[in-house]
């Protein structure tokens, strides 16, 4: 925590003294909180601090609203399946489904207001800002007529639904604030189902609906201590993990019937 | 007190989940079923992956069935012999249910497959030992003595070769309908994640005609080993046993399989039969609601590890 204060106010500091160097064009740089977030058998979910500062910045106030920022979030990106039931003789099956090349596991969004208000479509589309925005290609061995547009809405929106369900993906509109002229910040919750992995930080900053610059950031989410112990037992000896596991059982079972005997 | 599962790759409560193993545990004392085919939906319910919940169930069911099978081999009430052939060929069924399992998910159709097999079984086998239950109790409240083998009664198994002496059962018979009922029970339990005990116990009784007494302790005692067997397969094939969560439902669970084991010695075998074919029951309705009632997302969520 310590060091996060100190993060910040070194990034308090650095914008005042490049301001009066001149008339350069405006940037953005940032950085997360925590770049390692440790998965451990107490884990319960938690929240990292994204921050930056807007380099040369205008603004004359925090409350001016000169600049608009996103903040996105993004898990490793896995293929997903999602399936449509509908009734066959009077039960309900799966019968059709699509197939999603590599769709972000998790994805947190944040920004200063409601994105459709500061960026067009386009711009959105190319950077993968939002989820209406988050590229979602369907596999080619998809099973049913991936052709029509409207069946693939149909996926691509139940998709989403059922991520924000899960609390996968995220989104705060007004999630980033500003402080002082140039410093903002915007908390992101980091739920317990999250997706162990690396996460990709990427904060965009606009000004009248054109993008004046990105930074990208890395944290890791990574097993400690007796998670990872568990977890590399398992995918590195799974024979002895399964017999440990079966030996474990049989025990307990044992000790069990013993105790009771004793007691009985 | 929450814990973070590495496998599961999710935080639970531990309270929940050993109140879920006890209570799955006393039921699988009570009644000799290893408590599978109760376990797997109610983990999935709680939001455990669909793979991870049927894999780390048979560690469960290792433990339950163990302490509860030790109990009745003190009793003297378990069939070593017949047990040991049922299981062998049970063995042979798990390692073709396993394959099954991976030809069925790579065309898709395992879900549907698992959904129906469910019901269909849990319907059957519920109500054929639910109306056998009712008319054994009813005999008996009449006063009549209930005795499911008559002596001198001849069908057609008794026709089949490689007869073997079961001792402990009173059985002279062919080796050949109990490994097939072994290597189906193993098939089974491959695909549906279960031990197979609310298949097995039927079939003894029906099918074998084993005296009652013996019929619980032999069911949980070839159990053990068929899903210790099966934990080990899912471990090296799919790597979807939580070690953690299995630790938390053993938990529960042997102490629950004491106590319904000592609770089960106070039902006479019609009650129990009634008892179980009723539980089974509503596993089989409930599932078969969710297939014909309209769900209220058509859409859903399919990770490809598993499921």
């Amino acid at each position: 925590m310590r060091y996060v204060i100190c993060a910040l106010i070194f990034a308090m500091l650095n914008p005042a003294t490049t301001v009066l160097a001149g008339e350069a064009k405006e940037s953005v740089e940032a950085d997360a909180s925590t770049r390692q977030v440790a998965i451990t058998s107490s884990f319960t979910g938690t929240e990292i601090l994204v921050f930056g500062t807007v380099e040369n910045s205008v603004q004359p106030s925090a409350e001016a609203g000169t600049y608009d920022v996103a903040v996105v979030v993004e898990g490793a990106p896995a293929p997903v399946v999602v399936r449509r039931k509908s009734r066959v003789g009077g039960l309900w099956i799966n019968t059709s489904a699509m197939r999603f090349t590599s769709l972000p596991s998790y994805y947190a969004i944040a920004t200063t207001r409601p994105i459709d208000e500061f960026a067009d479509a386009v711009m959105l589309d190319a950077n993968g800002i939002g989820f209406q925005h988050i590229r979602m290609v369907p596999a080619a061995s998809g099973r049913i007529e991936a052709t029509d547009p409207a069946v693939l809405a149909g996926f691509k929106e139940a998709l989403i639904r059922l991520k924000e369900r899960e609390r996968l993906y995220v989104k705060s509109d007004f999630g980033v604030a500003f402080i002082g002229r140039s410093l903002f910040r915007a908390t992101i919750a980091l739920p317990p189902n999250v997706p162990i992995g690396p996460l990709v930080a990427r904060v965009y900053l606009f000004k009248e609906g054109k993008l004046l610059g990105q930074y990208k950031s890395r944290v890791m989410l990574e097993r400690e201590g007796l998670e990872r112990y568990i977890h590399d037992a398992a995918h590195s000896k799974p024979l002895l993990y399964g017999l440990v596991t079966v030996f474990m059982a049989a025990t307990a079972g044992l000790a069990a019937a013993f105790a009771f005997r004793r007691a009985a | 007190m929450t814990l973070y599962l590495p496998i599961a790759e999710m935080s639970v409560s531990v309270a929940v989940y050993l109140a879920l193993g006890a209570a799955v545990g006393f039921i699988s004392g009570l009644f000799g079923v290893g408590g599978g085919f109760l376990m797997t939906p109610l983990l999935t319910f709680l939001g455990i992956p669909p793979a991870v919940a049927v894999a780390t169930c048979n560690a469960h069911v290792v433990a339950s069935s163990v302490s509860g099978a030790v109990v009745h081999y003190r009793r003297n009430n378990v069939d070593v012999k017949m047990g040991g052939v049922m299981l062998t060929a049970g063995l042979v069924g798990t390692a073709l249910g396993v394959e099954v399992v991976r030809l069925l998910r790579t065309a898709g159709l395992f879900e549907l497959t698992v959904s129906l097999t469910y019901v269909t079984f849990l319907g059957v086998v519920g109500t054929l030992v639910l109306i056998e239950g009712i008319n054994a109790w009813r005999h008996e409240q009449s006063g009549g003595v209930a005795s499911p083998r008559k002596s001198g009664q001849h069908n057609w198994v008794d026709g089949l070769p490689f007869k073997m002496r079961f001792q402990r059962s009173k059985l002279y018979i062919s080796a050949v309908p109990p490994m097939v009922i072994g290597m189906f029970v193993g098939f089974m339990s491959a695909i549906m994640g279960i031990g197979g005990g609310f298949i097995l116990i039927p079939a003894m009784i029906y099918l074998l005609r084993m005296p009652t007494g013996v019929v619980v302790g032999t069911s949980l005692f070839q159990i053990v080993f068929t899903a210790a067997f099966a934990t080990i397969l899912h471990a090296v094939q799919n790597r979807t046993v939580d070690i953690v969560l299995a630790a938390i439902l053993l938990a529960g669970g042997v102490i629950g399989a004491q106590f319904g084991t000592i609770a089960g010695e106070r039902l006479k075998g019609e009650q129990m039969r009634v008892l179980l074919g009723v539980l089974v029951l509503i596993v089989a309705v409930r599932m078969g609601y969710d297939l014909v009632t309209t769900p209220t997302d058509l859409y859903s969520l399919g990770s490809l590890r598993g499921s």
